[in-house]
């Protein structure tokens, strides 16, 4: 186990270490940021000013290495458009994509694997079809549509929810609806197939034979096991569900990481731009391997292939 | 059939079936799983009519997309009561003729979603086909590249890309093909790590086939099902894509129209129209859930273990 966590985590080391190559080099893909910082009526003069003062002059690894440096160190660079440093930018942003992130998850997931446990239960009956055909047809609604759907069904037609901002809790609830059940759909096959696997296995059929009720056979000694997957699973989707904010976030008007990162995609806000990506990508790679580690500590068979 | 092959024959007397006919092919068996699969129908069909309305959209409209006519902005379809069959699906707040629109945006988004397959598979296949037939050092190199990309926020390195790059068609293809090629890595690998083992590619290695003539000649043509499969499904991600960039400002750019474009532009109307983004909405949907179920019907087709 010892010589596994420690070649997963070189392996995040050096994931993030080419994702801060990328996220830096394609950020700078364009050439010379400065003369985008300087705006359209700036002088060369000032232009050459600006690239001096954000070293955009040096050659490019040193750039890269001092960026990196100072990333590691805490400072993330500072904001052109906001006139601020990044650090505090994205403590403001992060807390409501975090808290969007885990809502959307936890929304995900309470559907899902009451869902797939009933198709496991039944398979190849209406029921199960009718989960099937929910999984097909979520898998097919870009997350913008299902937003605008659920802002003109809540919101404007029955007015039961507000679409706009995260000034109170129930701001929270569409936007997490419509980031949340993508991953509906593939949590939901993983809770079937695991469940049904387990279903056939001796240990439930042992409990069954003990006369033990089929609800508590189903849930303490069918789904805990077949669950393990899922949570390895939902730990990559709350990953994903950072990035995919974006949407979301921009459709709801909601302050939060992916909002920042569009707005200062539009902007042209190089270090914001960075830091988000960096960020991002860092909290899913922790992610992930966190997921590794908890699988293998469940299943001796990963740690040793 | 008709053209039945000596070597059907000799199987069938083989299995010594009386006067029986010859045994099918793997293709015909294929085919007539496809027949009856419904998924393979509906997809078939919807994704069919969707290829060709976009190529013969000059025939089925008189306007053209890019003609605006402020004189009749904002006319309601034909199904409200205010709307003509002037124009069938009413027009955006330019004036410009919706149907016009979605036939015309069906081209981009099509052929967006299919140059983009041609690449993301190209990557995904020289990646995937590396991996699973050399193994070793080559495989760690393929799956480190794979944990990258994973790692990467896709949709955010798109918009930073075509932000940065500049918005062009060929940009957007390219960015998206360069980006969504994980799933195909995944699958060609496995695919081609299950042949490496077998008899036949010993076989050619034992006559002394070259390592290009054995991938192309005995590799290639037995991975074929399971990329067709995954490239299906790819398509409608690509088409996705496609849409979230262009809804979210940075994909197609007019003069050219795509249907995110149309949702995009709708967006200040909607709450008065639902109407216009309903339109595009619902042919986006109903693209992507042909393509899906094309591809789940494909799989059971083609790869029946591959089944989840």
């Amino acid at each position: 186990m010892g010589s596994f966590v420690v070649k997963r985590l070189l392996v995040t080391v050096l994931v993030l270490i080419v994702v801060s190559i990328i996220s830096f080099s394609l950020v700078h893909l364009s050439g010379d940021p400065a003369v985008a910082m300087a705006g359209e009526r700036a002088s060369p003069e000032q232009i050459a000013e600006i690239r001096k003062a954000y070293g955009y002059d040096r050659p490019f690894h040193e750039q890269y290495l001092s960026w990196v440096g100072r990333f590691v160190s805490g400072d993330f660079g500072r904001s052109t458009y906001l006139k601020e440093d990044v650090g505090p930018v994205l403590a403001r942003h992060i807390p409501i994509t975090a808290t969007l992130g885990v809502l959307a998850l936890a929304f995900a997931l309470l559907v899902a694997v009451p869902l797939g446990v009933i198709a496991a239960l039944w398979p190849n009956t209406i029921i199960d079809r009718i989960a099937l055909v929910l999984a097909v047809a979520g898998q097919a609604m870009p997350s913008f549509l299902s937003s605008l759907a659920l802002i003109y069904g809540f919101g404007v037609m029955l007015r039961w929810l507000p679409v706009s901002g995260t000034a109170t809790w129930q701001h929270y609830i569409l936007p997490a609806v419509a980031l949340g059940y993508y991953a509906a759909p593939a949590i939901m096959r993983l809770t079937r197939s695991g469940m049904m696997d387990v279903l056939k296995s001796d240990h439930v059929r042992t409990a069954r034979a003990y006369g033990l009720s089929p609800w508590r056979v189903v849930l303490r000694h069918g789904l805990r096991h077949a669950i393990i997957p899922v949570v390895a699973v939902a730990t990559v989707q709350f990953g994903y569900m950072l990035g995919g904010s974006v949407v979301v976030e921009a459709v709801f008007s909601m302050n939060g990481l992916g909002n920042l990162a569009w707005l200062s995609i539009r902007r042209y806000d190089v270090e914001v731009i960075q830091a988000i990506l960096l960020v991002i990508a860092a909290t899913y790679a922790v992610l992930t391997l966190a997921a590794d580690l908890l699988n293998a500590a469940l299943d001796p068979r990963i740690r040793t292939s | 059939m008709a053209d039945t092959s000596l070597i059907d024959g000799a199987s069938a007397s083989i299995s010594a079936a009386p006067a029986a006919k010859p045994m099918p092919t793997p293709g015909q068996i294929a085919l007539r799983r496809m027949a009856r699969h419904p998924g393979f129908w509906f997809g078939g069909i919807v994704l069919g009519v969707f290829v060709l309305a976009a190529i013969a959209a000059p025939l089925l409209t008189p306007y053209d997309p890019g003609t605006q006519d402020l004189a009749r902005r904002l006319a309601a379809p034909v199904w409200n009561s205010a709307g003509s069959w002037q124009h069938p699906l009413g027009t955006d707040h330019l004036g410009r003729d919706y149907l016009a629109l979605l036939l015309y945006g069906a081209r981009i988004s099509l052929f967006v979603g299919f140059a983009t397959v041609l690449i993301s598979g190209l990557i995904g296949t020289v990646l995937g086909v590396a991996a699973g037939y050399w193994g070793g050092r080559v495989d760690l190199f393929v799956n480190f590249l794979l944990t990258v990309r994973l790692t990467l926020p896709v949709v955010l390195v798109a918009l930073v890309a075509v932000a940065v790059l500049g918005q062009s068609l060929p940009l957007l293809v390219l960015v998206i093909g360069g980006l969504l090629w994980d799933r195909l890595v995944i699958v060609t690998r496995t695919a081609t790590q299950q042949l490496v083992g077998r008899e036949f590619v010993t076989a050619a290695r034992a006559i002394g086939s070259s390592t290009p003539r054995i991938l192309m000649r005995e590799i290639l043509p037995n991975i074929t099902s399971a990329l067709i499969v995954v490239g299906t499904l790819e398509l409608a991600r690509a088409i996705l894509m496609e849409a979230t960039l262009t809804f979210l400002g940075l994909g197609i750019q007019p003069p050219l129209t795509s249907w995110g474009l149309m949702i995009s532009e709708a967006k200040s109307q909607f709450l008065f129209r639902p109407w216009l983004i309903a339109i595009p909405g619902t042919a986006l949907i109903l693209l992507i859930l042909a393509i899906n179920i094309l591809g789940d019907a494909l799989r059971d087709v083609l790869s029946p273990e591959g089944r989840a």
